[in-house]
């Protein structure tokens, strides 16, 4: 059963600028994907159509066999609470704790307050930043903040995440803790879709690795 | 249902400490709307004690004619069956000038005032009363009587109930326009405030959004803030009405006295307060609502 479908998807900008040209793909259910390429390549915007964030100028996206373009509005938000996005920016919050923003997911999808506070410890400690719910994000270093955002994206567990340039600004030794780390998530059986624009660190895990450039794949 | 409590208490928490977290924009924000709020309150109010007294007022039309001394007895009966003959004419009351005596007596309490002037100073009278509002027919009569040999003198006793009646008339469309005015300004400073909160919290907003957060759970702390401003700016308004008032009554009721009447303004009761406190929690929602829509509609 594949989980993520590309049919003919093409993204236009305005402007005439095209992100993605006619990319047509499937993400099979439970599989980890890299998607490699230089900035600019479409990577971001690739991941953005799984999300429901952008939507396609022509073709589909099938989302858990779900066209996300013919979802109403009101009904977008639940299918997004079965995806756990990484950031490039972070979008990580500094007017709360670390710990209130490892909740946030869980605020929304309404968790009771025992359950949500066993979830966000288990989270944060499962990113190695167990200890640090108290602090103000701005306490924590890049690679800390970096894992604050995988905890918040894994905390609601997702059937998808999508990581987006999860080892940019990383020395290596820190960029493949955090790929150990996408790992285990998939080994408890979710699909995981991670961009980068260094393909050195994609080939130790002999993953399937989707090329871009300009907008297609290259072999 | 548990949850949609839970998320409730969790924005109105969120809410309270946001307002505590800024105190000084609270407040000023608090202060417009109570100001906005006060001012057709404190004309409602006026107006609500004003109609009172009209209401207790002889609205139909009243005419007294003071007979002159030493008058015809049979010619006095001969104008009372004429008068009550007219159309219009509801009551027509005969007060003999010993009558009119003892009620002016009862009426200022001084029961020695004969005692005090030797002879009785009052002339008869008749007390007449008419159907209908319309001044016309009256001031006809008025004009009439005043001619006729029996009579010394005739006074239109409704006059100022009437023209207190028109003034009230007047105040209230005054308060219909006041109301609208401020409403729609209480629609807009919320809806102002609200559009600031939602730049400021954009980030938030748009986080919450990517990953999952239906309009409703983004809408709530705005419109739980903007319920709480309404209802404490609408208790604010109570408050600043009810000290004024309390400050302006006793030169009112000295200026009610002057009159004769025993009138102060009233204060905002439960009932005014409970009135006031939904229309501007209704009126800011309303303006939050507007705003975060607007926010809200820019995305798919």
């Amino acid at each position: 059963m594949s989980n993520i479908q590309f049919q003919q998807v093409t993204k236009d900008y305005s402007g005439g600028f095209t992100a993605v040209k006619n990319l047509s793909f499937e993400i099979a259910s439970g599989e980890l994907v890299f998607l490699a390429g230089h900035s600019g390549a479409g990577k971001s915007t690739l991941l953005k159509l799984i999300a429901g964030i952008e939507q396609p100028t022509s073709g589909t996206v099938l989302v858990n066999k779900q066209n996300l373009a013919r979802l109403s509005r009101a009904s977008l938000p639940y299918v997004r609470r079965h995806i756990g996005l990484i950031f490039q920016d972070h979008k990580i919050l500094f007017d709360r704790s670390v710990y209130d923003n490892v909740a946030l997911p869980l605020d929304i999808i309404g968790f009771d307050g025992r359950e949500a506070k066993r979830r966000v410890l288990a989270a944060l400690d499962k990113v190695g930043l167990a200890g640090k719910e108290k602090l103000n994000p701005v306490a924590l270093s890049g690679g800390e903040q970096q894992r604050l955002c995988i905890a918040r994206a894994v905390v609601h567990r997702p059937a998808i995440l999508l990581a987006d340039e999860p080892t940019a600004n990383l020395d290596r030794d820190y960029a493949n803790d955090i790929l150990e780390l996408f790992k285990s998530f998939h080994q408890v059986g979710v699909t995981i879709v991670i961009s980068a624009h260094d393909e050195s660190l994609m080939a130790d895990y002999g993953r399937r690795i989707l090329r871009l450039k300009n907008g297609q794949f290259t072999a | 249902m548990k949850h949609w409590f839970r998320l409730h208490t969790l924005a109105l928490r969120q809410t309270l400490l946001g307002m505590l977290r800024h105190p000084l924009t609270s407040l000023l924000n608090l202060l417009v709307i109570a100001i906005a709020a006060a001012l057709p309150l404190l004309l409602w109010l006026v107006l609500a004690s004003l109609g009172g007294v009209a209401a207790r007022m002889p609205v139909e039309p009243q005419l007294t004619l003071f007979l002159k001394n030493g008058h015809d007895i049979a010619a006095t009966k001969t104008l009372e069956q004429d008068l009550a003959r007219r159309a219009g004419m509801a009551k027509v009351r005969y007060v003999p000038r010993d009558e009119a005596l003892k009620q002016l007596e009862a009426a200022t309490g001084t029961g020695e005032l004969l005692a005090g002037l030797g002879e009785n100073p009052l002339p008869d009278a008749f007390v007449l009363t008419l159907h209908g509002t319309s001044a016309a027919p009256v001031e006809a009569l008025q004009a009439e009587m005043a001619k006729h040999p029996l009579v010394d003198e005739v006074q239109l006793d409704s006059a100022w109930a009437q023209r207190l009646e028109k003034i009230v008339a007047l105040g209230r469309s005054v308060f219909d326009v006041l109301a609208a005015l401020l409403a729609l300004s209480l629609l807009l400073i919320t809806g102002n405030a609200i559009r600031m909160q939602i730049l400021t919290r954009r980030e938030e907003i748009e986080v919450a959004r990517l990953i999952g957060a239906t309009d409703a759970f983004i809408r709530r702390p705005f419109v739980h803030f903007a319920a709480v401003q309404g209802v404490l700016g609408g208790l604010l308004a109570c408050g600043v009405v009810a000290l004024l008032l309390a400050r302006i009554n006793p030169a009112v009721s000295e200026l009610a006295q002057a009159y004769g009447q025993q009138f102060t303004l009233q204060l905002p009761d439960w009932r005014v307060i409970l009135l006031v406190c939904a229309a501007t929690m209704l009126l800011t929602l309303s303006g939050a609502w507007v705003a975060v829509w607007r926010h809200l509609r820019q995305w798919r």
